[in-house]
Order: C-alpha cells, then sequence, then structure tokens
C-alpha cells in the first residue's frame, strides 16, 4: 500500500476582492508521505499561509482536490471540517494563540473539549505537556509563561488529538533565534518519533532541519 | 462537548468582565422584580377579598342600612330608615329574583341561670344561622379533618336549631354556643332548661359544637364558642324598646342575574323608605348593597391601576436589560474573536460556539433573574405600603419571572451567539 498521507491536485484559490481576483493559489500538486517533515518556504505572499489553511481543512479550494488519507476533505461542509480539524490535524501557529484565561492543561485539554465525554482528557493532557516538558508550569496561565513555554503549551494542544498531521505556520518567527532553536529541536524530535510536520518558515537554516524543502512562488511550487 | 464543560466555559467567560454583566443585569433585575411584585398585588388582592368577604356567597347581597347625617334648623339629625325586620319578612313576596332572606340582629344582653349571670352579645337570626357559619368558612368544629367538607349537622353539638314556625312566631327557645354553655350550667345538660335574657325566659334546645377559627393565627384572639342565639322575632320583643336595625342577606335565584336583582331590591327599599329622586335625578338612597363581584371588582381595580403600571415597568426593563444583555455579548463575541478562532480550528462546531455564548447569555439572565427574585421578594411590602397594604407574594410568581428572565437571556443572546458561530475561522484567527 503506498497511499500518500496528503495529496493535493491542481489545488487553487482565488480571493475575490472588489471587483479583481487574487489569485492566491494556481494549481498546486503535492504529495507528502506519512511521517515526512517538509518546510515551506516563499517570498510573502506566495501562498504559503493559503495553502496551509487548506491542509488544515480551515479553508475550502475554489478548485482542485485534496485528499487527506485518501479521503477526499475539499467538498466538506463546515462541520465535516471542524470534525476533521478536531481528528486529524494540530495547528501550531505563529503568535501561539492560547486562551489567556485558561491554564496551560485547559489550553491543552481544549481540543478534547469537543469530542464530548473524554475520560481521561486530564491524563493525556499532562502526558501533552510531558512531552514538550512543561508538566510541572500546568497550572500556569499564557501570561506566567514565556514565549517558548507558550509555543511549547501550543505543540502539546496540538499533540494532544495524535492528529495524522501537524500544520506549523511560522512557528518559531515570534521567538528569539536561542527559543525558535529549541522549539526547532522539539519539532524535530516529534518528527524523528514519526510525526508528520509541514512548517512554514522564513528561515533557510530552520528549514535546514526538515527533510524535504518546498519553494513557492506566485501561488505555485517551484521546487521540491 | 459535555454540559458540564459547556457550563464551566461559560462561567469563565462571564467572571472576565463582571461589573459590565452585572449592570446590564440591572433592567433584567428589574423587570423580574416588577414581575413578581405584579401578581403579589394581584394575589393580595384576591386574597383580602377572600379573606374579609368570605361569608358573601355568590349569590348573596349583603344589606345594610347607610344613615346619613343632615343638618336641619342647626341641629345634625340622622336621616333615612334603617333596615327593618319587616323589610327582611317581605322582600321574598315583593321582589321575584329574591327567594330567600337571612336577619340577624345583635344587642348587648344579661343571660342568667341560677346565680351565673353573663353579660354578652346576644344574636337574634333566621333559621340558617349554622348554615351561615357553615358558609363563611372562617369557623370550623374542633379537629375538623383537613378538606372535609363542612355540614351544617357538623355544628350542632347537642339538641336542634330553630324551626322556621319558631322563628316566625317568636318562640320563647334558644341555643347555646359551647363555652357559654359551660360557663352558664357547669358541666350540667342544658337542654330542656331555663335561661333568663334580659328577665324573659327561653328554653334551651340545643348547644353548638365546639369550634374553632380555620385560621390558626386568629385563634388566641376570637372567641367562637361564646354565642347566645334566639329566633330573631323574640329578640326583637324582648330586647328591644324600638324598632331595631336587621342585617339583611337576600338570595338571589340567578347568579347570572345579580345586577337585575340588585335593582329590583332598590326599587323595593325604595318604595318602603320612601326615597325619592332630588331635584337632579338622584336618590339619596339609605341602605346599601353589596355582592361579591362588587368587593371583588373595587379591589381589582385598585390593583390594577397599580399593575398596570408595574407591568409596563417590568415590559420595559426587561426589553433594556434584554438589549443590555445582547450588547454585552456583542461586545464579548468582539473582545473574543480570536478565541472563537481559536476554538474552531480545534474542532469547535458551529453549534458549540453558539451553545457556548448562548449559555453566558442565559447565564447572565439567571444570575440577573434570582436577584431580581430577591428584589422581588423585598419589594412586595413596598408594593404593599402603596397599595392599602394589598399585597401578597404570589409562589408561582418566583418560577414564572424566573423563567421570563431565562427566556430574555435567550432571545437576546441568540443573535450574538450566531453571530460568533458564523466567524471564519481564518478571520477569527488574524483578528487583533
Ligand atoms: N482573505 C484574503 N482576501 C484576499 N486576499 C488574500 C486573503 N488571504 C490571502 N490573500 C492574498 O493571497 C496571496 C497569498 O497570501 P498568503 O497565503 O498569506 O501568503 P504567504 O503566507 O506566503 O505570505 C497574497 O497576495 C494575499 O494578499
Ligand atoms: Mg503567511
Amino acid at each position: 500500500m503506498n497511499a500518500w498521507l496528503i495529496e493535493t491536485e491542481e489545488l487553487t484559490r482565488t480571493y475575490r476582492v472588489g471587483t479583481t481576483d487574487v489569485h492566491a493559489l494556481r494549481g498546486v500538486s503535492m504529495q507528502v508521505a506519512s511521517g515526512e517533515f517538509v518546510a515551506l518556504m516563499g517570498p510573502s505572499g506566495s501562498g504559503k499561509s493559503t495553502m496551509m489553511h487548506l491542509l488544515g481543512c480551515l479553508d475550502t479550494p475554489t478548485a482542485g482536490r485534496y485528499a487527506l488519507e485518501s479521503r477526499d476533505v475539499s467538498r466538506l461542509t463546515v462541520d465535516e471540517r471542524a470534525y476533521v480539524r478536531n481528528r486529524r490535524i494540530g495547528f501550531v501557529f505563529q503568535t501561539f494563540n492560547l486562551l489567556a484565561r485558561l491554564s496551560a492543561l485547559d489550553n491543552v485539554m481544549l481540543p478534547l473539549l469537543y469530542r464530548g465525554r473524554v475520560t481521561d482528557a486530564k491524563r493525556r493532557a499532562l502526558e501533552a505537556l510531558r512531552r514538550v516538558g512543561l508538566e510541572q508550569r500546568a497550572q500556569h496561565r499564557p501570561m506566567e509563561l514565556s514565549g517558548g513555554e507558550r509555543q511549547r503549551v501550543a505543540i502539546a494542544r496540538a499533540l494532544i488529538t495524535d492528529p495524522a498531521l501537524i500544520l506549523a505556520d511560522e512557528p518559531t518567527g515570534n521567538l528569539d533565534s536561542q527559543t525558535g532553536k529549541e522549539i526547532m529541536q522539539l519539532l524535530i524530535e516529534l518528527s524523528t518519533a514519526g510525526r508528520t510536520i509541514i512548517m512554514v518558515t522564513h528561515d533557510a537554516s530552520v528549514a535546514a532541519s526538515a527533510q524535504r524543502v518546498v519553494h513557492m512562488r506566485d501561488g505555485q511550487i517551484v521546487t521540491g | 462537548m459535555t454540559l458540564l464543560n459547556s457550563f464551566r466555559t461559560a462561567v469563565l467567560g462571564l467572571s472576565g468582565n463582571k461589573l459590565r454583566a452585572v449592570l446590564t443585569a440591572l433592567g433584567v433585575i428589574i423587570g423580574v422584580a416588577s414581575v413578581i411584585a405584579t401578581l403579589a398585588l394581584g394575589n393580595g388582592a384576591r386574597a383580602a377579598v377572600e379573606s374579609n368577604f368570605r361569608f358573601l356567597g355568590s349569590d348573596q347581597i349583603q344589606i345594610d342600612a347607610q344613615l346619613r347625617f343632615k343638618e336641619s334648623s342647626g341641629e345634625t339629625k340622622l336621616a333615612g330608615k334603617s333596615m327593618s325586620y319587616e323589610d327582611g319578612l317581605l322582600m321574598p313576596d315583593e321582589v321575584p329574583l329574591v327567594d330567600r332572606v337571612e336577619m340577624t340582629v345583635q344587642t348587648q344582653g344579661k343571660v342568667r341561670q341560677g346565680r351565673v349571670v353573663l353579660d354578652m352579645t346576644i344574636v337574634g337570626t333566621t333559621v340558617d344561622q349554622l348554615a351561615t357559619l357553615a358558609q363563611s368558612s372562617q369557623v370550623q368544629p374542633v379537629h375538623w379533618p383537613e378538606g372535609k367538607p363542612l355540614t351544617v349537622e357538623a355544628f350542632l353539638g347537642q339538641g336542634r336549631f330553630f324551626t322556621p314556625a319558631e322563628v316566625s312566631d317568636g318562640a320563647a327557645v334558644c341555643v347555646l354556643g359551647y363555652q357559654t354553655a359551660l360557663d352558664l350550667f357547669e358541666g350540667d345538660d342544658p337542654l330542656g332548661q331555663l335561661v333568663w335574657v334580659n328577665r324573659k325566659p327561653c328554653e334551651v334546645i340545643g348547644v353548638v359544637t365546639e369550634l374553632e377559627t380555620v385560621e390558626a393565627a386568629q385563634r388566641l384572639r376570637s372567641k367562637p364558642n361564646e354565642g347566645f342565639y334566639l329566633p330573631i322575632s323574640t329578640a326583637i320583643r324582648n330586647l328591644y324598646a324600638n324598632e331595631p336595625s336587621v342585617s339583611i342577606t337576600a338570595h338571589v335565584t340567578d347568579q347570572t342575574r345579580m345586577d337585575e336583582a340588585k335593582a329590583q331590591v332598590t326599587n323595593f327599599l325604595r318604595q318602603r323608605h320612601n326615597v325619592v329622586a332630588d331635584a337632579e335625578g338622584n336618590y339619596n338612597d339609605d341602605f346599601y348593597l353589596l355582592t361579591k363581584s362588587d368587593v371583588l371588582g373595587a379591589q381589582q381595580e385598585a390593583a390594577r391601576t397599580f399593575s398596570l403600571l408595574l407591568t409596563a415597568l417590568a415590559v420595559v426593563a426587561l426589553i433594556v436589560g434584554g438589549i443590555g444583555i445582547m450588547n454585552v455579548m456583542l461586545v464579548s463575541v468582539t473582545e473574543r474573536t480570536r478565541e472563537i478562532g481559536v476554538r474552531l480550528a480545534v474542532g469547535a462546531r458551529r453549534r458549540d460556539i453558539v451553545s457556548q455564548f448562548l449559555l453566558e447569555a442565559i447565564l447572565l439572565s439567571a444570575v440577573s433573574g434570582l436577584l431580581g427574585i430577591a428584589s422581588g421578594i423585598l419589594a412586595v411590602p413596598l408594593a404593599a405600603s402603596l397599595n392599602n397594604g394589598i399585597a401578597l407574594l404570589d409562589p408561582t410568581s418566583i418560577p414564572l419571572s424566573f423563567s421570563v428572565a431565562l427566556l430574555t437571556g435567550v432571545i437576546f443572546g441568540l443573535y450574538p451567539a450566531l453571530r460568533a458561530a458564523r466567524l471564519d475561522p481564518i478571520e477569527a484567527l488574524r483578528y487583533e
């Protein structure tokens, strides 16, 4: 069985701004195998985030096809996409996006909240926090954590659902270079442990950590 | 999402802006309190009529003299005639819609038996005195089982009550209250014995059973067992020098024609008392007719004006409160746009977001509702003081007003919640 984890065909996304069309993606075909660590690079406005949104089922393509785990997910309803995000995808954002009023533990548990009754939610959240080395910070609010620690909590939140795919859009963009390296180290560890990761970055040295670098320009893949 | 988690999320969401929430709640608090006060007024009016006019059946017209002071040549004199025994006797024959009347007279008198002399109220009455007692629901035989209907027989302890013939002939017979019988005969059998009322003899033919007031609160003050009853004609002949003023209760044959019956009684009494129209066509009646619906009407009229005001206040306050809730929720949705984006990104469905914000609105209105209920309960005495002391907390108004508060939360919380759920996750995550 040689199925791709991700397979896109001529993926197209066009935004309509007033009377003009903005072509964010112009037919992107790409395959990612399970367990791969892919870095997505390209100049600003080349369509990296748009691609990540589509891969993360936050958005639907204007045209083209996207199969995740061999299932076409490019034409799902709003709630069906929410389900896929909840079960199969973990997000790591540049700005962390933690909820300020929740403790680190509760932030990590958030995805499980939308799964009905999960009896071992707390145990799983603690385990995810331990995985990122923050179990002793479980009761801290985001305000009481450093930038690197916040991003670790966000990674733990992405891990708790045991997703098929982790999408990280410039995860080190808001961190100093030392902290950025530590976060990269963590992502490399996760990759080594078998996680599939697609990461957007501007930094060539960061991209060097990945197994494969995909370059984009004007909404198309140029190399990779 | 499980209910417990939804609840936790909502509490957390609200605790973020307590002061604003409480200010918003003010409208709902006032609204709920007004609902409770309004219903208390209506309930109080009803209860007042029920307790003060229990004795008045729906088929009855209570007729009392209403004498007026009249200035004539420097002297103040009473004008008009009081109700006479003859007025009452003639009424069933002369007034088509009245089939029978009850009459009573009351006066202080001396009752003697052997060496015992009692100074007490003597009641002269027609045959239905016991039925009237039973109907009044104010007194009952002691240890009477709750809810068991009262019968006339239940009131008679020993012997019998007057016959119609004894009443019309003025027979020298009497019926004693339970305590009065004990006081006079000290445990001996009173039946067949003679007692003296203002030096006139009468034979004891019956004793009323031991009674207590239905309302436990009144038991210390009232003395339902002190009583001395004579046929009304006997009382009038033996106890009065002049024609006494008689209290008359007329029974109407058809309850649906009370107004017609009142008109007939009025005509009859105007003729008997020679009341004629003055120059402007007004009658200066010397009597006063009262029916249960008159009393209810007057009482409710007073409560209605006030209730109307409060209802208007409640509606306005609830709308203001509702708009306040909507406003707080809209601001909250805007402020928490990113939070909504995060929740959507990790898999919240639209209905999860709707229920989160709706639950917050409902929680807000529920807390306001509880505060409103507390204020409302405290406001009832205030409403009473503004309405002649007539206001009584209606227990059903508590769940009712709470539901109204919750409903306000649902109605005004729905729009902000739907707006939150319609957010695009990407836009929401990008929101600053
Ligand atoms: N919501 C949107 N509406 C209109 N144009 C958009 C929107 N999102 C992205 N774009 C446009 O699509 C192109 C690709 O954007 P993006 O994917 O964010 O690029 P990158 O992440 O590589 O910087 C840009 O020209 C951008 O202006
Ligand atoms: Mg971008």
